[in-house]
């Protein structure tokens, strides 16, 4: 491998990476404070590629119920894309709302909340195929205004091309993985945030309201996955209905490569997982979307923990 | 009823069949052991009679054992999910809870991935004109029904056997078991053997009656369509899984004048049926005749916190 393809991989890597690094942290924030995966992660990444487009573009195909319609007004990427995010988050509160705090609030085997929320993934996969039909749509290229489609260079006489929507993520991710560290580590919110993900019920007794901190963090949740179902949407477009299933499981292997509950351990995990993909030889790409389960496989067998994660304790 | 046979005799196969799946992902359950690797059985099972059903290097088996090549698969599907299993299952069922189920998903992907794209899968494409053994979709109701009459006595049976016990005992409490001195990694393994020999069966008995195996057959949905049957139907029992099943696998056919909009209506029972159905049906069944069967979960008994 030349030196010129090193950097290539190492630029797609970390590119697709950081989509993978917020999405996952969608899932280690929700399991950190209530210990359950929600499977619905994947159907809001979908969500939020669609909503993006229809702000964005606004025109749709000829399948489903809104065939043949187009929107009078269309929204610039980055608002599409902030409003996008943030409807999602929106979803993500009402996932929270009439599919796990029921079940919460009478104890319920946490199994029950694995199918509740598979149940609300069917529901808004199903939804979005009824209302825009199965059919592919991608973001026309003068989405992002003025901007060149791709940055070239030479190094050692060999092109090393960067998409410009390659480094959009890359500046989004990081702003976004930037706000959160911010708010986890630094500020009062985040303090209470952490002491609920602790221990709720202590959380409770020092005066810290546990649901309005739930409700917080499912939005934060809804949010990063719809922004990393968007730019996933704007690079390789939205591809039906189903296409956030894979991300989705791809995502639950990177929070246990990193440690589940951890978010530097999500961040980091997205990052190899997406570094691992990029240098997989072309000659065996379709093997591609295996990496992220063979790196899920093997390190639950040898560091069931992850990188990051702190060993669980057993009980004696 | 001929002509009503012939119409939906697919369907009510496929009842069955499905039911079946269900109970595969009920057997580890009972041990308290979450394994959503159930369609990677069921896939590997198809492909082993879909290959020996249309290899050409199989043709001297097919022309000298006539119909008897089908149960030699169905052996055969078994043998080797039972060798998977081990395989897995030893290293993996150290594993507790969300971990094992995130590997066995993790195992399913592995699986699909490979049979997209070896060439003795077909790869995507997948394997066509699998050869059948009744000329009527509803034919397969002979071997799909004594296989399910087999596994509910089995099942059955289990339940009050030391083996059974033993399940019990590790899914109340692992640690509290082993201190009594059951062998749980050895229970554990059983459980999960005992489910990946049945997916792979059903497997190798679905791949003629579909006529067609590709990777669609195992994938994550399918996964957690056979999880939804078990607690909907109830886990505490070998019934839950039948009602549940079939119940649930009935429906999109049930919601078929609504078109388009079935799916949605599909997910909001799992839902509804998650919040207000905690035991599943049978358990909620059990309730309301209690003492009828004993080892039914009586009224009023805490739920079990995993």
């Amino acid at each position: 491998m030349g030196t010129a393809q090193l950097i290539q991989n190492l630029l797609n890597g970390i590119s697709i990476g950081s989509v993978y690094a917020i999405f996952a942290l969608g899932y280690t924030l929700v399991f950190s404070i209530l210990g359950i995966i929600n499977f619905a992660h994947g159907a809001i990444f979908t969500l939020g590629a669609y909503l993006t487009y229809a702000l964005a573009v606004g025109q749709f195909g000829i399948n489903g119920l809104l065939s043949g319609m187009s929107l009078e007004r269309q929204l610039p990427f980055a608002l599409a894309l902030l409003v996008g995010s943030v409807l999602a988050g929106a979803i993500g509160v009402l996932v929270e709302r009439f599919a796990f705090r029921p079940l919460r609030n009478r104890g319920a085997d946490p199994l029950l909340a694995l199918v509740s929320s598979l149940g609300v993934a069917l529901v808004i996969v199903n939804a979005i195929q009824y209302l825009v039909g199965a059919e592919i749509y991608t973001f026309p290229a003068g989405v992002y205004g003025e901007l060149p489609p791709a940055l070239m260079f030479q190094v050692s006489g060999h092109p090393v091309v960067i998409r410009t929507v390659q480094a959009i993520i890359f500046a989004v991710c990081l702003l976004i993985l930037a706000v959160v560290g911010y708010l986890v580590r630094f500020t009062k919110f985040g303090k209470a945030l952490r002491a609920v993900a602790e221990n709720p019920a202590t959380a409770s007794l020092l005066g810290i309201s546990v649901d309005r901190f739930i409700l917080v963090t499912f939005f934060m949740s809804g949010f990063l996955g719809g922004t990393a179902g968007a730019l996933v949407g704007t690079s390789f477009g939205v591809a039906g209905p189903y296409f956030g299933v894979t991300y989705g499981l791809k995502g639950l292997a990177v929070i246990v490569l990193g440690g589940l509950g951890s978010i530097p351990g999500a961040v980091l995990g997205g990052v190899v997982i997406g570094l691992s993909e990029a240098f997989v030889p072309a000659d065996y790409g379709a093997y591609k979307e295996a990496v992220a389960f063979a790196f899920l496989f093997i390190v639950l067998l040898f560091r069931p923990q992850g990188i990051l994660g702190r060993k669980q304790l057993q009980k004696v | 009823m001929g002509h009503f046979l012939d119409n939906n005799g697919f369907l009510l196969v496929t009842l069955v069949q499905q039911a079946l799946l269900a109970m595969s992902l009920y057997f580890p359950l009972a041990a308290g052991q979450l394994s959503l690797a159930s369609p990677g059985f069921y896939a590997l099972g198809g492909y082993i009679a879909a290959i020996v059903g249309t290899l050409d290097y199989f043709a001297p088996w097919r022309a000298s054992l006539g119909w008897l090549v089908f149960p030699l698969e169905w052996l055969l599907a078994a043998a080797a999910s039972a060798l998977l299993a081990l395989l897995v299952g030893i290293p993996a069922l150290r594993l507790r809870g969300i971990y094992l189920a995130l590997a066995t998903i993790a195992f399913v992907e592995i699986l699909r991935v490979l049979s997209l794209n070896l060439e003795i899968t077909g790869g995507a494409i997948g394997i066509f004109g699998v050869p059948q053994l009744f000329e009527s979709r509803w034919g397969y109701i002979a071997v799909f029904g004594p296989l399910l009459v087999c596994t509910l006595v089995f099942g059955h049976r289990l339940e009050r056997s030391r083996v059974g016990r033993a399940f019990r005992a590790i899914r109340e409490d692992e640690l509290a078991a082993d201190a009594m001195g059951i062998n749980t990694t050895r229970y554990k393994v059983l459980a999960f053997v005992i489910g990946a020999v049945l997916a792979g069966v059903v497997g190798a008995m679905s791949a003629p009656f579909l006529n067609t195996w590709n990777a669609r057959q195992g994938t994550f949905d399918a996964s957690i369509a056979y999880l939804a049957y078990v607690l909907i139907g109830g886990s505490r029992s070998i019934w839950g899984p039948l009602f549940g099943g079939m119940l649930l696998a009935a429906l999109p056919e049930v919601l078929r004048p609504l078109k388009d909009s079935r799916l949605i209506i599909n997910g909001l029972v799992l839902v509804f049926a998650s919040i207000y159905l905690p035991q599943g049906i049978s358990g909620t069944l059990a309730r309301f005749s209690p003492g009828k069967r004993k080892g039914a979960l009586p009224a009023g008994e805490p739920q079990e916190d995993a």
